[in-house]
């Protein structure tokens, strides 16, 4: 199947597709950037102890993971717009990727942060730190390390989830995809097309993950 | 120095650990506190820096009074350095980032001064040439000789030590009760958890023997060995001294 694949057909859309990798691209980069800034906020507030402040965060993340995407961006996408909130639909894309990856986010840093053992909580208090300095310079330095490979591995996630904006008419690869599918019936050629640009955003990232392992490395750590 | 007073602490409602202790340390004065496993010796010592609330009676430890509202317990954390029996050294940092972390951002010394110092502690406690290392390449006697040193670079008034050999293999004890010994010399103010009852005869001014959370019988080490008034005292010393 792949041996009679129309080449030709990719290379005369090689414009729009190399359009929408990069919209991809953009969208995933600013999504996952708003996703780390909430899900610090969210984590932050989960683990601290004032419950007023608590419960927002906790009610945020639980919404966000008992429920898809999709929901969540049509959602907005008719939502906003109610309350009287336009705006482009690549900017509603982003915000729900960044909505929804930042309640995985939030989770993951969390459990990063449990992962700290009592004793160096103990000892950073002990030594009169106050809460700010032990987070910055014994609690997060330690909690962050084991974070980075799930965080990556939420990265993948949410550059896959971004597709589902196509629905939305955003024009991002697995939209261009559709359109080879639609506009010349071939369908195959349209999907290997933007299985193609994924695979690429996922190498990307994969040696990405690969590259800051090798670089933080603990000492005498194999 | 540190002067508990009808110190009560329950954990929950119903867990009674630490029942009407009444207890004086002089400023020098080293006190070891040994009893069975659950007596409340680590909660009794973790009060003194503000580690444990309790609810009940008063203790004071260098002026501060801890049952206040609103106690200022960094400052009086400055003041008293403690020694946990799983060294809880910061892994992500040298042993010399170890010692000198606190002075810099605590303390406020420069970069320089906090150097210096945790050069010289680091020395004195036999590892001028381990500075460098993380405390994964450390043995343990290493690493809780390094973790004397954080605390001593704070230059504390008051020491505290939990079973700070227990979890030691047999041939690193001595390297740092050595220290501990040597560090009680000076006139450094000690409470020390410990079963080392060799450590207790040599440098102790005092033993406290705690059983269910009370202080069951207190005395200079000569008395407190040679002739135990109460029986659960003589019970407790036929086991550690004789295994
Ligand atoms: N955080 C906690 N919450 C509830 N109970 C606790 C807590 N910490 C200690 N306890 C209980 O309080 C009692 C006294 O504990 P503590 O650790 O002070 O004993 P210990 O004399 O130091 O014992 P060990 O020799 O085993 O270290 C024990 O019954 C213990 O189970
Ligand atoms: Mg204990």
């Amino acid at each position: 199947m792949l041996g009679n694949l129309n080449i030709r057909v990719i290379f005369e859309y090689f414009p729009a597709l190399w359009q929408g990798f990069l919209n991809t691209l953009m969208m995933s980069g600013l999504g996952f950037a708003g996703a780390m800034i909430l899900g610090i906020i969210a984590c932050a507030l989960t683990i601290q102890p004032l419950r007023w402040l608590r419960a927002p965060a906790v009610a945020y993340v639980d919404v966000i993971r008992a429920t898809p995407l999709l929901a969540q961006l049509y959602f907005l996408y008719f939502g906003l717009p109610r309350l009287g909130i336009l705006l482009p639909e690549i900017l509603i894309g982003i915000v729900a990727l960044a909505l929804n990856s930042g309640a995985y986010v939030a989770e993951i840093i969390r459990s990063g942060i449990l992962a700290v053992p009592r004793g160096q909580f103990e000892a950073s208090m002990s030594s009169g730190l106050t809460y700010l300095q032990r987070m910055r310079f014994i609690i997060l330095p330690q909690a962050i390390r084991p974070t980075v490979s799930p965080l990556i591995g939420q990265a993948i996630v949410l550059v896959k989830d971004s597709s589902l904006l196509s629905l939305i008419s955003v024009v991002e690869l697995a939209r261009v995809g559709q359109q080879i599918a639609l506009d010349r019936f071939m369908p195959v050629e349209g999907l290997a097309a933007t299985a193609a640009g994924f695979l690429i955003i996922y190498y990307m990232l994969k040696a990405l993950a690969a590259l800051w392992s090798r670089f933080n490395r603990l000492p005498g750590q194999a | 120095m540190i002067r508990f007073q009808g110190l009560n602490k329950w954990f929950g409602n119903a867990l009674h650990v630490l029942k009407d202790i009444d207890l004086d340390v002089a400023k020098g004065e080293v006190v070891v506190v040994c009893g069975p496993s659950g007596s409340g010796k680590s909660t009794l010592i973790r009060c003194v820096n503000g580690l444990e609330p309790f609810q009940k009676g008063s203790l004071t430890v260098d002026g501060v009074d801890l049952g206040a509202k609103g106690v200022a317990l960094r400052d009086l954390r400055m003041e008293v350095g403690f020694v946990f029996q799983q060294f809880n050294l910061y892994p992500h940092k040298t042993a010399l980032e170890n010692v000198t972390l606190a002075p810099i951002h605590v303390r406020g010394l420069s970069k320089t001064e906090a150097v210096e110092r945790g050069e010289a502690l680091l020395a004195k406690v036999g590892l001028a040439d381990r500075m460098n290392n993380y405390p994964s390449q450390l043995s343990g006697g290493q690493q809780q000789r390094v973790a004397i040193a954080r605390s001593l670079c704070m230059q504390p008034k008051i020491m505290l030590f939990d079973e700070p050999t227990s979890a030691l293999d047999p041939e690193m004890i001595t390297e740092v009760l050595d220290v501990m010994v040597s560090l009680a010399k000076e006139g450094m103010t000690m409470m020390v958890v410990t079963h080392e009852m060799g450590f207790a005869r040599k440098v102790a001014h005092r033993v406290v023997f705690m059983d269910q959370g009370a202080i069951v019988e207190s005395g200079e080490p000569a008395s407190f060995f040679g002739n135990p008034t109460h029986d659960r005292t003589r019970d407790f010393l036929s086991k550690v001294l004789h295994h």
